[in-house]
């Protein structure tokens, strides 16, 4: 063993990035590795609310205290990853006047800052707001771009000396002599970034400790150790809107419930959600009236949902742990609190410590208990720096706004951008080239695509969560080609090509969730303008040979040389 | 931080007004609207910018659709910063016509540019009194107007020009429009006013600054013609119809002009009246911009209400029937007719073609469909001007080919641009109906 300690942290959701960047900070040799990109799991399909606590300063205060706790951490040290909208608690009429002073009193004792608005003065902060609100308590709630956070905890971490393995399924946990040393792990293209069409590669992982950071997926990781981690993931459907409804969460007062919260989030808002236990957590039914119960249910509160442009659904799976024995019946009324099970102690195994449970806002929290933890194993004695220093894009706050004029941006992309980067911006833009927009919906430059394909390889998804491209309203159909052929020269076009292919695919994955009215009118232009500029849907064959959606599967090339280099000298 | 101990009592009443009264979306302070809903409608196709004529020759100009849908749906309640190239929008409004899913692109950048010319505008520069200046002419033609032969020369005077490019951004390529020796309001009051009256057919003329200040025959020629069919007109207290202030982002100089003029027409109509323009871009604010930007009491009846002067009479006469035995004098006169973008928005970019096809003594020719690039007062600033003619050029040589050197069109400036870029005598379509059906 050499001289520094060696964690192998499994699972790159928010968990696993803050336990990774808060371990490599106190000086331990830290490899992290996830199945798929970064936030692959349930981090990358949370609504995006930063919670003040006040979901649960009635029924949960102990999660109250330490999400308003964090909040107020996470508007310091990611505060390009943050938006300070504000949050309300609004009443209907029908909603029950004891539980909104319940509220009230529990944000009180959870120290959680309040203010009741009268139906008016809430309207008057959001206009949509239903004309027959009653009045509304107005919190510190904020929105939180999940990916960016993830991937400057990432970033900060490969600063500290970690290594980040994305697209690294962990295949076996490796048991020695009764003792967790490390895991198989199957890079999908070899180690490093992602490079479609490069050989898959496997590899032993060794470590002191191994951290099972997987989430809803801890008991298949405990299944490989013959642990029982008995996860109960739950399934929650989140809607799309096109735009910004409004710019404050709006959370509807009652104890529990479905389809009660919207979030505004970057260009868009985000409606959720539903609770509803499942057996798989990437094997479950996507149904059309889970959506259909959140435009109807939500419009109580926004109206003007009903009219609406969806642009896409998803859904994610809580990560929900009870202790043995519980037995709670609801998975709504499962405890949001995490768990640290050390199975030394648990089942008589060293060397490995699972974490279940828990919520996103917290995730900092979690981070620091468990390397507490795994420190104190490991005989480390090292304090947690992650509540004080700020992450990559949020060190300087003083962001720029003359140097942005530098970039010959347009306003509105300049902003975004600035927003997305923070205090990176500068270093980012600052190109020698032309430097486009290649996403018009969100505003995302060459540069920005450019900046994103170099930390993550020809995975367009990993762009996409570092950049918001292809997350507008056009769902990637007049940019995801743009995205794929800034790849080359530096990748192949077939290359390119089979990146292009996944990233449409995992568009048109939630977007058909979508598709009435407006949103259908979208999918059907860019459905035609794939197919009839770039032969997308395989309906013609070229003179220069076949080319059908087998052949593409067979890892047929297209034969580039056979197009014309188009007509010389005409307009 | 925690205000914990402050006042929790939900139960006591805030205000006195009652909350199911009406209230506007206003999620921007001051009024402005909050048109990001109005990206819900775009599906990105571009060919607004593909029909935009600003873009066509100005590579740097980003084009409608990132002015509308693109730049509303990215800002955020807090953003205040509208990117400045709004500004080279000549609001010809050819994207609302080009939109297949009626995103409401004009009304997008008409608040857009309002925005910008309060935030970001220094109300200290040259530009912001130029354009104020330029939106505001009714001011400076009520001033002119009462010195008309004074104020003729001194425009028209070659140094004068060029100092006023020169220290105020406004062309020195342009001469300007002569000032009547009457206007037509004082033409009005001396006759007497109306000499038909009607209580089923009444009509309230809105005849706008141009007709009343420089081109009193229009104005005249509506009157005529429309007694000749036995309407009884009004000509009510009026003010600008906005659209100059709307390109100049003069929001609020046009809600005051527009307050007047609603609430004067919408009494009016409450008696049976109906609104008639003889310029399509005061017929497209009054019907368009009005409802899309003010709130008044009475706007929508106006707008309901309000029609370009032709239209109305091919709505309710035979004109066709009345024109079919009429003719013009002359020897058959050819007229190169150019049809204002505003007019197209309306839906009535052909009826001067249709109307005088079979009348005897004129023959018109459409000279096609592209924008003459002046867009009211865009053409006269000194910046725009080099813009304002590339756009105009593909009119021009139309224009140049056409049988005619006579041209025609129911706008005032596009009628400016058609005489600058090709020297032709330009007609009003009300002028030649006069001629065909009144007896001089």
């Amino acid at each position: 063993m050499g001289a520094t300690p060696s964690v192998l942290v499994i699972g790159g959701g928010s968990t696993g990035c803050g336990i990774a960047r808060d371990l490599s900070m106190r000086g331990l040799s830290v490899t992290l590795v996830e199945q798929g990109n970064l936030t692959h799991g349930t981090t990358g399909r949370m609504h995006g609310l930063l919670h003040s606590g006040g979901r649960y300063a009635v029924a949960d205060q102990a999660s109250a205290e330490e999400c308003i706790q964090e909040t107020r951490v996470l508007e310091d040290i990611a505060s390009h990853c943050v938006e300070e909208t504000g949050g309300l608690f609004v009443k209907r009429p029908e909603d029950s006047e004891e539980y909104f002073e319940q509220k009230l009193r529990g944000c009180e004792e959870c120290g959680i800052p309040t203010e009741v608005l009268s139906g008016r003065e809430a309207r008057k902060r959001e206009p949509y707001l239903a004309a027959d609100v009653d009045k509304a308590i107005a919190v510190p709630d904020g929105a939180v771009d999940p990916f960016r956070l993830c991937v400057a905890n990432a970033a900060s971490a490969q600063n500290h000396g970690a290594r980040i393995e994305t697209h690294a399924e962990v295949t076996d946990l490796l048991v020695e002599a009764g003792e967790v040393v490390g895991a198989e792990v199957t890079h999908e293209s070899g180690p490093g970034t992602r490079t479609h069409g490069k050989a898959g590669t496997t590899e032993r992982i060794e470590a002191d400790h191994v951290i099972n950071a997987t989430g809803a997926w801890a008991g298949r990781i405990g299944d490989m150790a013959g642990l029982d981690v008995n996860v109960r993931p739950s399934k929650g459907v989140m809607t799309v809107m096109n735009v910004r409804q409004v710019d404050t969460v709006i959370n509807r007062c009652i104890p529990k419930g479905n389809a009660d919260i919207v979030v505004p989030h970057e260009t868009t808002c985000i409606l959720g959600t539903t609770d509803e236990e499942v057996e798989d957590p990437e094997d479950y039914p996507e149904e059309e009236w889970e959506v259909d119960l959140m435009i109807d249910e939500l419009s109580k509160l926004l109206p003007v949902l009903q009219e609406a442009r969806t642009i896409r659904s998803y859904w994610g799976v809580r990560p929900l742990y009870e202790p043995p024995g519980e037995g709670t019946a609801d998975s709504e009324d499962i405890t949001r609190d995490f768990f640290l099970l050390d199975h030394a102690d648990r089942d008589g195994l060293p060397g490995l410590t699972t974490i279940v449970g828990g919520k996103f806002t917290t995730y900092r929290m979690m981070a620091e208990d468990i390397s507490d933890h795994v420190c104190d194993r490991l005989g480390v004695s090292a304090s947690c720096r992650t509540a004080e220093v700020p992450l990559p894009g949020s060190r300087d706050e003083r962001v720029l706004d003359d140097a942005m004029d530098e970039f010959g941006l347009t306003s509105p992309v300049a902003r975004r951008s600035k927003q997305r980067l923070g205090d990176r911006a500068s270093e980012v833009l600052d190109t020698d080239g032309p430097n486009p927009v290649i996403c018009s919906c969100e505003g995302v430059t060459r540069a920005e695509v450019q900046d994103a394909i170099d930390q993550s390889g020809t995975d367009l998804n990993a762009v996409r969560i570092r950049t918001r491209a292809s997350m507008g309203n056009c769902q990637g159909g007049f940019c995801t080609h743009a995205m794929a052929q800034e790849l080359h020269p530096e990748y192949e076009p077939g290359q390119a090509e089979a990146a292009l292919d996944e990233l449409y695919q995992e568009r048109w994955k939630g977007q058909r969730h979508g598709l009435w009215g407006e949103q259908l009118s979208q999918a059907m232009l860019s459905y035609a303008l794939h197919a009839t500029t770039m032969n997308r849907d395989h309906a013609t064959r070229s003179a220069a040979g076949s080319r059908t959606a087998s052949d593409a599967d067979a890892g047929e090339t297209v034969d580039f040389e056979a197009f014309d280099g188009g007509a010389p000298g005409g307009d | 931080m925690s205000d914990a101990d402050s006042p929790h009592d939900p139960g006591v009443p805030d205000d006195e007004i009652p909350d199911d009264e009406f209230e506007p979306v206003d999620v921007f302070p001051e009024s402005e609207l909050d048109l990001r809903s109005g990206a819900d409608d775009c599906y990105k196709c571009s060919t607004c910018d593909t029909n935009c004529p600003v873009a066509e020759v100005d590579d740097e100009f980003p084009g409608p659709k990132f002015q509308g849908p693109e730049q509303w749906r990215l800002k955020r309640k807090d953003d205040r910063e509208i990117d400045p190239s709004i500004m080279d929008c000549s609001n010809c409004m050819r994207c609302d016509n080009a939109c297949p899913s009626d995103v409401p692109l004009s009304q997008m950048h008409n608040e857009a540019r309002a925005e910008y010319v309060d935030e970001q505008m220094s109300k200290l520069s040259v530009e912001y009194w130029r354009n104020r200046v330029l939106a505001n002419y009714r001011k400076g033609a009520w001033l002119g107007s009462k010195f008309p032969r004074l104020t003729n020369a001194l425009a028209n005077n070659g140094p004068l020009r060029k100092l006023g490019e020169k220290l105020f951004g406004l062309t020195a390529e342009r001469e300007f429009p002569a000032f009547a020796t009457q206007t037509f309001r004082e033409w009005w009051a001396e006759r007497g006013g109306a000499q038909v009256q009607s209580e089923e057919k009444r009509v309230a003329y809105f005849h706008g600054c141009y007709a009343n200040y420089n081109t009193p025959e229009v104005a005249k020629a509506m009157v005529r013609t429309f007694e000749q069919f036995g309407y009884e007109i009004v000509v009510p207290e009026q003010g600008c119809s906005g659209t100059p202030m709307f390109a100049n982002g003069m929001l609020d100089d046009a809600r005051r002009d527009a307050a007047t003029n609603i609430s004067s027409f919408s009494e009016l109509i409450d008696e049976g009246y109906d609104v008639i323009c003889s310029c399509t871009s005061c017929s497209m604010a009054l019907r368009q911009e009005y409802p899309e930007l003010f709130t008044f009491e009475g706007t929508a009846d106006v707008a309901a209400h309000t029609y370009e002067a032709l239209e109305y009479l091919r709505i309710h006469e035979d004109l066709r029937g009345a024109l079919a035995g009429a003719e013009v004098d002359g020897d058959g006169e050819d007229l190169a007719y150019h049809a204002p973008c505003h007019a197209r928005n309306q839906g009535l970019a052909r009826q001067a073609v249709e109307l005088f096809r079979d009348l005897d003594g004129v023959a018109v020719e459409d000279v096609g469909d592209s924008c003459s690039g002046i867009s009211g007062t865009y053409g006269w600033k000194a910046e725009k001007y080099e813009k304002s003619m590339a756009i105009g050029e593909e009119m021009f040589e139309e224009m140049d080919e056409a049988e005619g050197r006579t041209g025609m069109t129911e706008c005032p400036t596009c009628a400016m641009q058609m005489e600058h870029g090709t020297g032709y005598d330009i007609r009003h379509p009300l002028e030649i109906l006069e001629a065909a059906l009144v007896e001089s």
